[in-house]
């Protein structure tokens, strides 16, 4: 049984159905990919940013190097479309040869770059090269004019993690998991120092292993088996989402600006498209008290423009679309804790899965898996396991002929709701009778695009919201954005008004 | 290879521009006329205005949306235009080569001799005003609200804060209090309302709602559904004043912060758009950089008065005939400039002075008892007085060809407002 239905949580299920179809996933929200896996930057980093030696760091390029073999089947795109770390005169904090510009400069040139690839050598991270400052003008225009030197990074990629997330749970599924959404985890029964199962806000369910990825609530959920003895501290990151239009005028691929001799909590981020071309600036660091404090302040929308102005100046700045904030899950030591518990046995924690918790996925999975193993489960890889998940295609992901073939299989691919992303009826249709169902506004838009493009869904919103209502026989009234309370609607019309009389 | 389907005129969009333009191209001999909609029916936004306010100039009248939009569907009716709905243009080439889809035909090609551009706009978003905050259900754009409301009969909420004075927002205002739930206030940044005068009256002060100039919303507050915003006063740079920030609870964030012309097919067709409208550049025909292609309506600039925006279409309509007939070389153009107090004039180009035309601009800034005048290369060709002008009311200033005084060659166009206080 996996607690969590984030990336985490998916890869671990998806990787023990390759042994057993006895797996469960327990999500509290009403989708998978409804916490941080949904509200991250979709990088898969090479790991050149972690500090040599931990364990995030090594599980870091393993990861990257698993990527393609871990999406393979799986009907997700993943890019390698590499990393332009740009040095600038910023790149060594002051105290470094402030007040000698002359050896500044060269330590810049010569010495910050071969430091990096140094660095990447060391943490095994394959195909890193200098590169000059002509070559990265002509890699990125953009950039700004004051970058010295470059190194580029071929092995980072971009993959859309919602996306990867469902994937994930959908071929569980396929392969005889059981994804149980809108359902939270309340407590463990340890007995005897062996787990049992789990209560949930739905009743109890008993397994003999469970695994904890409840990602930031890791700590609430070992505390419930008596296995924690550690504390996440939330930390938030905000990041600016622009329009594709500009965004590719803008810029070609991901550019981040090499920050080196800072303590930094996180990864000092840039601007990068995603997998689907949109420009992402950012993200801030900020701790948090609240778990679920996924807001954006005026402060860091003013901190975002002002630190990536100076990277990428004039950025598009009018053509923001969009705004997310998400939690990381940061231990107090900053690293991944991964293991099974020496007092629950048959607990296994997968805590502090804070970034790059994306780009570490197949590793940390193929790594709880032999923990699962010498706890029970099976050694021997099962033939029933079927290698692809089924992928609904997006019309507008297809050709012309592709999509002349999808109008003649189902004409509701003729009638496009957003107009934004080109989003047909019939895709938001098989969205919301898909392996995973998407029951709500946000789970039909992480897996159509509707309503992500500019409007932001004041085309396509009421056209979505009738399809939900429609397909799974509720009111309107009763269609939410994201599940629970959050209601579109307060009621129909002349409805307020037989109440006041 | 289905048949590439070859009409006259093509023209983009059912709303009140488009349905102007596609008469106004059959009415100048254009027997091939096809007008593409995307809903399912055709008059654009003007089904879900029910108020009044539409026609005074077109057709002397205070009409509703829906009642001025039939006058133009059934005039529709009695010509040959073919209007297909349900049907969304993906892309067009600079080649006018339109390529569409719908349910019944799949994918269309369509190459028209002449295409008139007429999507309208859509309404700017909380990101785009980078709005801080949560992302909870319950904040909703005025013009999908009164969809919801008027069209749907869904009530998006039953206490409401409105961000934005402009006319949608005041409308909306007045909408939901008849529909029985609360407008705890309406809130906007710059210190004169967004809309226009008569609005602000019959919307907002016959119902007591108030109204908070220089304020602005500084967080949204919920996690799931809106539970409440912080709202404080701006300084006359437009920055929150930190300690006259404070708390209104509410259900819902109804925002009316601006429109967008819809321009994003029109800049693959290759079509130079103004930076400061967000609407093509065009000459008095509203004829865009490409030769044949037209547009119309709020797809130019947002213009408040529907009558304007039909009055223009039927400039494109008869332009885009008259190219269908004559598609030679164009006359070199004259620039048209905003003067003094002009924010923006459309059209921004001239190429034929031997016709009656109109100049559309705004103000910069609200100004008492001035002075209208068209220009050309410095010499005042017209001057109306007027008591006074609002940045949100659009103007509308004529010329006819007499204006021109039989000049030959003409120099730099420019519309100014100027003092009349002697
Ligand atoms: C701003 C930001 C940018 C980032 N960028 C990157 C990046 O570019 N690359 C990268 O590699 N990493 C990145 N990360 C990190 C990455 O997003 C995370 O490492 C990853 O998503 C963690 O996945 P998870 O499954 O552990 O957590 P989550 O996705 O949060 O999943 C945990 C799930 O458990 C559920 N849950 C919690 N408690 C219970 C309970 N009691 N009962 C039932 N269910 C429960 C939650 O609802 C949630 O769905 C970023 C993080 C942030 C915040």
């Amino acid at each position: 049984m996996v607690i969590g239905g984030g990336v985490i949580g998916c890869s671990i299920a998806r990787e023990v159905t390759r042994y057993t179809p006895d797996v469960v996933i327990l999500e509290k929200e009403a989708d998978v990919a409804d916490g941080t896996s949904k509200a991250n930057n979709a990088e898969v980093h090479s790991g050149i940013g972690e500090k040599h030696g931990t364990l995030k760091q090594k599980l870091n390029v393993r990861g990257n190097r698993m990527y393609e073999e871990f999406v393979k089947g799986l009907g997700v795109d993943f890019k390698r479309q590499g990393l332009l770390i740009v040095i600038t005169p910023r790149s060594l904090p002051d105290r470094v040869t402030g007040r000698l510009p002359a050896l500044r400069r060269q330590l810049l040139k010569e010495l910050v770059p071969r430091l990096i690839l140094l660095s990447g050598k060391r943490k095994g991270i394959p195909g890193q090269r200098i590169v000059g400052r002509e070559e990265i003008f002509r890699m990125e225009p953009n950039v700004t004019r004051e970058a010295i030197v470059g190194v580029h990074d071929p092995t980072y990629g971009l993959v859309s993690p919602y996306k990867l997330t469902i994937a994930l749970a959908e071929h569980a599924i396929i392969n005889g998991a059981k994804v149980f959404l809108d359902t939270e985890v309340t407590g463990v029964n340890v007995e005897g120092g062996r787990v049992k199962g789990v209560v949930t806000d739905r009743g109890e369910i008993s397994a003999p292993i469970v695994v904890n990825a409840a990602g930031v609530f890791a700590d609430d959920v070992a505390d419930m088996a008596g296995a924690g003895g550690f504390k996440i501290h939330p930390r938030k990151g905000a990041t600016l989402i622009f329009d594709k239009e500009t965004t590719t005028e803008y810029v070609r691929g991901s550019v981040a600006e090499a920050k080196l001799f800072v303590k930094k909590k996180s990864k000092g981020g840039g601007g990068m498209p995603t997998i689907e071309g949109n420009l992402q600036l950012g993200p801030t660091a900020i701790e948090v008290d609240d778990k679920n404090d996924t807001s954006i302040s005026a402060g860091e929308i003013e901190e975002i423009f002002e630190r990536f102005h100076y990277l990428l100046p004039d950025f598009p700045r009018r053509s923001v679309i969009a705004a997310f904030s998400g939690v990381r899950a940061p231990t107090t030591d900053e690293d991944f804790i991964i293991g099974p518990s020496d007092t629950a046995h048959g607990f296994v924690n997968v805590a502090g899965m804070q970034s790059p918790g994306l780009a570490s996925a197949p590793a940390v999975a193929q790594m709880v898996l032999e923990i699962l193993q010498d706890l029970g489960v099976p050694s021997e890889p099962r033939p029933g396991f079927d290698p692809v998940r089924p992928t609904p295609a997006l019309f507008a992901d297809q050709d012309r002929k592709g999509r002349e073939r999808l109008i003649k299989e189902d004409r509701r691919h003729g009638h496009v709701i957003c107009r934004c992303e080109q989003v047909t009826e019939a895709d938001v249709v098989n969205a919301i009778h898909g392996i995973v169902p998407a029951t709500n506004m946000d789970a039909v838009k992480r897996r159509t695009r509707a309503g992500m493009g500019r409007c932001h869904g004041g085309f396509c919103g009421n056209r979505v919201a009738a399809i939900i209502a429609r397909e799974l026989w509720m009111p309107v009234t009763a269609v939410t954005k994201d599940g629970g309370g959050s209601r579109l609607f307060a009621g129909e019309t002349k409805h307020f008004l037989e109440e006041i009389g | 290879m289905k048949k590439i389907r070859r009409p006259d005129v093509a023209v983009i969009g059912a709303g009140p521009a488009g349905l102007a333009a596609a008469i106004a191209a059959y009415r100048a001999g254009m027997e091939d006329v096809m007008l593409i909609e995307r809903d399912m029916e055709l008059g654009g936004i003007l089904p879900q205005c029910i108020h009044d306010g539409f026609g005074s100039i077109v057709f002397k009248e205070a009409l509703t949306g829906p009642q001025y939009a039939q006058r133009y569907i059934d005039e529709l009716g009695g010509t040959d235009v073919e209007a297909k709905l349900n049907t969304l243009v993906l892309d067009i080439s600079p080649k006018r080569r339109i390529t569409a889809v719908n349910a019944r035909e799949g994918i269309i090609d369509i190459q028209p001799k002449a295409i008139v551009l007429a999507m309208g706009c859509r309404e700017r978003t909380r990101h785009q005003i980078l709005l801080p905050g949560y992302r909870p259900a319950g904040v909703v754009n005025a013009g999908l609200a009164q969809r919801y409301i008027n069209i749907e009969g869904l009530m998006p909420g039953r206490k409401m804060v409105i961000l934005g004075s402009g006319d949608i927002g005041l409308i909306m205002a007045r909408r939901v209090t008849l529909e029985g739930a609360e407008v705890a206030g309406v809130f906007e940044l710059m210190d004169h309302p967004g809309g226009i005068t008569r609005n602000v009256v019959q919307c907002l002060h016959d119902f007591d709602i108030p109204l908070h100039l220089s304020h602005t919303v500084t967080f949204i507050h919920g996690k799931k559904r809106v539970e409440g915003v912080s709202v404080a006063e701006v300084d006359s740079e437009f920055k929150p004043i930190k300690d006259t920030e404070r708390f209104v609870p509410c259900d819902t964030l109804m925002l009316s912060v601006g429109l967008i012309p819809e321009n994003e097919i029109s800049k693959k067709a290759g079509v130079e758009l103004d930076p400061v409208t967000g609407g093509p550049v065009v000459d008095e025909r509203m004829g865009t950089s490409v030769p044949g292609m037209f547009s119309a309506g709020n797809v130019v600039n947002v213009f408040d008065l529907v009558d304007y925006v039909s009055r223009s279409a039927e400039d494109a309509g008869e332009g885009a005939a008259e190219y269908v007939r004559k598609p030679g070389r164009r006359k070199k153009p004259i620039r048209v400039v905003p003067g003094e107090n002009v924010k923006y004039v459309v059209p921004q180009l001239v190429r034929d002075t031997g016709r009656d035309m109109s100049f559309y601009f705004r103000v910069e800034r609200p100004q008492r008892s001035v002075a209208i005048q068209v220009l050309a290369g410095g010499e005042v060709l017209t001057r109306r007085k007027a008591k006074m002008v609002l940045p949100p009311e659009m103007i509308k200033a004529d010329i006819s060809p007499g204006d021109f005084g039989g000049r030959g060659k003409v120099g730099p166009i420019s519309v100014e407002v100027v003092s009349d206080e002697e």
